[in-house]
């Protein structure tokens, strides 16, 4: 192994590398660097696949990059069942300890509030599907009721298909309006049961071979102590809906609300 | 009902109808094209959702950070022309990133202006 850097995963109070039961990226051993009542969990990576050429290289590897971030992972998730965890963004990279504590140090303020924020919390992953692709399931009606004054005046087909093709995307659209609506309605509820909530990108139904389009990709903030109440209102509220799929994935380490800007 | 899915281990078990999700459709679409994801573990989407878009950034010695980063989700998204290989791993958030995607529909609504307005100053021209 050439030189190597220290590949820093999250940022706790204090934990004993032993306590996590994890291996590093490669295999190499977890470390915890403190400074300042922080502890950063790291391990040796090797620059020539962790350096500036190296990463740029990888990055561009799906495997690698699969490999990687559920390494990554793993380590913040063993942290995070040993208390409060604020997880660095993928391939967060020093030279050397110093550099490690440098960071704790410049950063010291921001991640303490992070971790205050997050201490005994979780995220909470709740999604919501609308069956099929919307736009192509609703059917065209064959015998739309005309406005019996309309159709004395108009004659021919191409209207009765203009028509036909104005009412399907009326339902189209009255479909999408109503599945946005139970989306909102779904995460406004959950956003009042939760410590925070945040609504992240919608994922692409065709690529994550999921059925339906996905019409919430909502994450939540809730106590430790609450989350089998939360899971349990999720499926609960997801109940009172037939026409969409909610699914729910938890707990998550608090990814997306351990940030340095208040969420 | 055909149960032809090419025996996928997370689904050897004969799924009973009133699974956690109280979803009332569940089509055989789940078992598509060797897509083996089953219906609620992280796929790497989630994860990579996660490890690359949130959490704390920090500069660290090795530069691929904020900016990088963004470099980074750009090269997946140009990597990912090829979606067989992003659609069987579940990669695409980047479709909706709202970062990425907003940027784009910005130049491009840049782009529109600017032509407007060549058009405008060289109708312009002619006047004075």
């Amino acid at each position: 192994m050439g030189e190597s850097g220290r590949y820093m995963y999250a940022v706790t109070r204090g934990v004993e590398p032993a306590a996590l039961g994890e291996v590093g990226l490669d295999g190499g051993p977890l470390e915890v660097v403190e400074e300042d009542g922080l502890a950063a969990v790291v391990s040796s990576v090797d620059l020539a696949e962790y350096g500036e050429d190296g990463l740029r290289r990888h990055l561009e590897d799906l495997e690698w990059l699969e490999r990687v971030a559920r390494a990554h992972d793993s380590v913040v998730q063993a942290v995070s069942r040993l208390g409060p965890v604020a997880p660095l963004r993928l391939a967060t990279i020093c030279l050397d300890e110093d550099g490690v504590r440098a960071r704790l140090r410049e950063w010291g303020t921001e991640l303490r509030s992070a971790l205050d924020r997050v201490a005994d919390r979780v995220e909470w992953s709740v999604k919501v599907y609308m069956p099929g692709s919307v736009s192509r399931t609703v059917s065209v009606p064959d015998a739309e009721p005309a406005r019996p004054a309309d159709a004395r005046r108009d004659r021919g087909l191409g209207t009765d298909y203009l028509r036909r093709k104005r009412t399907a995307s009326d339902a189209r659209r009255t479909a999408e309006e109503h599945g946005a609506r139970v989306a909102a309605e779904i995460h406004e509820e959950l956003a009042r049961r939760s410590v925070a909530a945040r609504v992240l990108a919608a994922q692409d139904p065709r690529l994550t071979g999921h059925e339906g389009t996905m019409t919430l990709n909502g994450a939540y903030l809730v106590a430790a102590a609450d989350a089998d109440a939360f899971a349990e209102h999720v499926e609960q509220l997801a109940g009172g809906y037939t026409e969409v799929r909610v699914e729910s994935h938890g707990p998550w380490p608090p990814y997306s609300f351990a940030t340095l800007e208040q969420p | 009902m055909t149960e032809s899915s090419p025996a996928t281990p997370a689904e050897s078990s004969p799924a009973t109808p009133a699974e956690s999700s109280p979803a009332t459709m569940r089509r055989p679409y789940q078992s598509q094209a060797g897509m083996t994801t089953p219906p609620n573990p992280a796929t790497l989407a989630d994860i990579l959702e996660r490890v690359l878009d949130k959490g704390i950034v920090i500069a660290g010695d090795i530069r691929v950070n904020l900016l990088d980063i963004e470099l980074l989700t750009i090269k997946i998204r140009l990597l990912v022309a090829s979606v067989d290989k992003a659609a069987e791993m579940g990669i695409d958030w980047w479709r909706n990133d709202p970062m990425l995607s907003s940027r784009e529909e910005g130049l491009t609504e840049e782009n529109r202006r600017l032509q407007a307005r060549i058009q405008e100053l060289e109708g312009g021209s002619s006047d004075g």
